[in-house]
């Protein structure tokens, strides 16, 4: 059977989360209509970014932001079966190359990241916010999820504890979410932050996702390439990384 | 081979080490260790805590690289790319590492995955470990909320889900109560001779590697400082043991037969117990220290 590891690894996760669903579900829903309602009702009612409505520049955003936490939130799952129940041993003890490991999370992580996409959709459907989900949308959202799932993984297997997940979340994780374009152009910042944006890769999804849902909006297809080669480079790290993984 | 004489020593060894040798930052955990295990035994590794068991066995399952040193199965070296190795080990480790959410059938069924079982014949094997360790009437019972004997039983059953042919244990039976501990026993040769599995066991019990083993390699401090069955350990250290109680200590002088024992009982005249040499006398022997604590 080809790729069993990983469909052993997707499989055990999907049993695990049949049975949180209705919880991952409400806790994915709740952020994003807070943001919503502070932003898109609350600072900028009746705003216009870029030439449309702040709503219609918003929901994309966000809906970006929260399938990213969803994907990357695979790290903190991963870290808790490595250091904690010890499961990962499980996968390592199996007769299975190691990059099968990685596929099954990430495919698992593009799962999870799945979900808040579908409450956001919901969300513009109730804000009267026309957007349009075609496959280009499915495509960028699918490198999108990946590459996050996988930063995810990589995260899970470089760090040495449970309390170094959090220093990633607080020196990386947070600061992408807020400088990389959901809530406001990255173009109206000093060039410093710029700067910064311009290297995390939640800047070029938030951007490829968008131009993709917006009416209207050209898409770039160089973003595309751009988002492939962040998705190949890391792949080829995590592969790296898990050869060497020791329990 | 049959199941009936499992020990017969001349046939190609199952496992054998040399040289194996591991260290964490100035830690030396194992340290140069050669031994080989036959086909069919059932072999312990004594040794108290911190000695270098459980690195060991990580380090013959591929969860560690070893520093320097070679493991062979059949004769073929051991390296944790070589998948079809990996398919003849099952491992049971120290912690019960469950599913916790899952079922018990589930936990078993997601291993038979990673090994590559499927359909009906992975179904088969599902319900017959399950049997086999005693938990059919557990079978949709969440792992979590099992009790300690019965996840110790699960993780056991998973490792011979894929019908290894070589069973790592390490401690299976730590945290079970006396009772507990002899039905583990009994189960573990019933392994070893219904499955014809080759099980290698860690443990600090004495009595464990006394009762169970057919050969046992006591490890301290990295190193293995003896090997044999347990009766060439003892012999070696004297099969009976004349207790001394002095002042302020209790001596213990070692016989090779009762007769010589009696004889020294008969020039003393403090109070003396004589009783057989364990292999607790036997570690203190070597070490100068105790086992268990
Ligand atoms: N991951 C690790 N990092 C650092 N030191 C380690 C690590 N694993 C083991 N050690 C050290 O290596 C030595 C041997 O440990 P090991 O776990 O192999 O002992 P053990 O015989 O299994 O003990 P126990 O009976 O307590 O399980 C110990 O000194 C331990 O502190
Ligand atoms: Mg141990």
């Amino acid at each position: 059977m080809i790729l069993h590891g990983a469909r052993a690894i997707y499989l055990r996760e999907m049993l695990i989360l049949r049975r949180k669903l209705i919880k991952t579900l409400l806790a994915s829903a709740v952020s994003p209509a807070l943001f919503l309602l502070a932003f898109g009702y609350g600072v900028g009612r009746g705003a216009q970014v870029g030439g449309v409505d702040y709503l219609v520049f918003l929901l994309p955003g966000l809906l970006t932001m929260s399938s990213m936490n969803q994907s990357y939130g695979i790290a903190t799952e991963i870290n808790i079966s490595r250091f904690y129940f010890k499961i990962f041993e499980e996968f390592l003890l199996a007769p299975l190359q190691r990059w099968q490991i990685i596929v099954g999370e990430t495919c698992y992580g593009i799962t999870r990241g799945l979900i808040p996409v579908l409450i956001i959709a919901f969300y513009s459907l109730l804000a009267g916010v026309s957007l349009r989900f075609g496959p280009l949308f499915l495509l960028a959202l699918l490198l999108h999820l990946a590459i996050f799932a996988l930063l995810g993984f990589i995260a899970a297997m470089i760090v040495k504890s449970h309390s170094d997940q959090a220093t990633i979340n607080a020196f990386l994780i947070t600061p992408m979410m807020f400088l990389s374009g959901t809530f406001f152009p990255v173009e109206q910042m000093p060039l410093p932050i710029r700067a910064v944006a311009s290297i995390f890769p939640l800047t070029y999804s938030t951007q490829l996702i968008r131009a993709t849902l917006t009416p209207g909006a050209e898409v770039s297809f160089t973003l595309f390439g751009v988002l492939t080669l962040i998705l190949a480079t890391l792949f080829f790290i995590a592969r790296q990384i898990v050869a060497r993984v020791e329990i | 081979m049959s199941c009936a004489d499992p020990k017969t020593f001349n046939t190609p060894d199952e496992i054998e080490v040399r040289g194996l040798s591991r260290s964490f930052g100035k830690t030396v955990a194992v340290d140069r260790i050669d031994f080989q295990v036959g086909r069919g035994e059932l072999f312990a590794f004594l040794g108290p805590n911190g000695a270098g068991k459980t690195t060991t066995i990580n380090m013959l399952t591929g969860l560690l690289k070893p520093d320097a040193g070679e493991i062979h199965y059949h004769g073929q070296r051991f390296d944790p790319q070589r998948l079809t190795l990996k398919q003849l080990i099952g491992v049971v480790p120290q912690h019960n590492n469950l599913d916790r959410e899952l079922t018990a059938a589930e936990n078993l069924l997601i291993h038979g995955r990673l090994f590559g079982m499927w359909g009906a014949e992975l179904q088969q094997r599902i319900d017959s470990c399950l049997k086999f360790a005693d938990l059919t009437s557990k079978r949709d019972t969440p792992a979590g909320q099992l009790s300690g004997g019965m996840k110790r039983k699960l993780v056991i059953a998973r490792a011979l889900l894929h019908e290894p042919e070589i069973l790592f244990l390490d401690e299976p039976t730590v945290g079970l109560d006396p009772h507990s501990r002899r039905k583990m026993w009994a189960f573990l040769r019933r392994i070893n001779q219904q499955q014809r599995c080759t099980i290698f066991l860690t443990t600090h019990y004495i009595e464990e590697a006394e009762t169970l083993a057919d050969r046992v390699l006591i490890i301290d401090q990295a190193r293995i400082i003896a090997g044999g069955t347990p009766e060439q350990l003892k012999q070696s250290t004297g099969n009976f043991v004349l207790d001394i109680y002095r002042a302020d200590e209790i001596e213990s002088e070692f016989f090779a037969d009762r007769r010589a024992a009696m004889q020294r009982l008969e020039q003393l005249d403090t109070s003396v117990r004589i009783r057989e040499t364990t292999l607790e006398d036997v570690f203190l022997q070597l070490t100068g220290k105790r086992i268990a604590p």
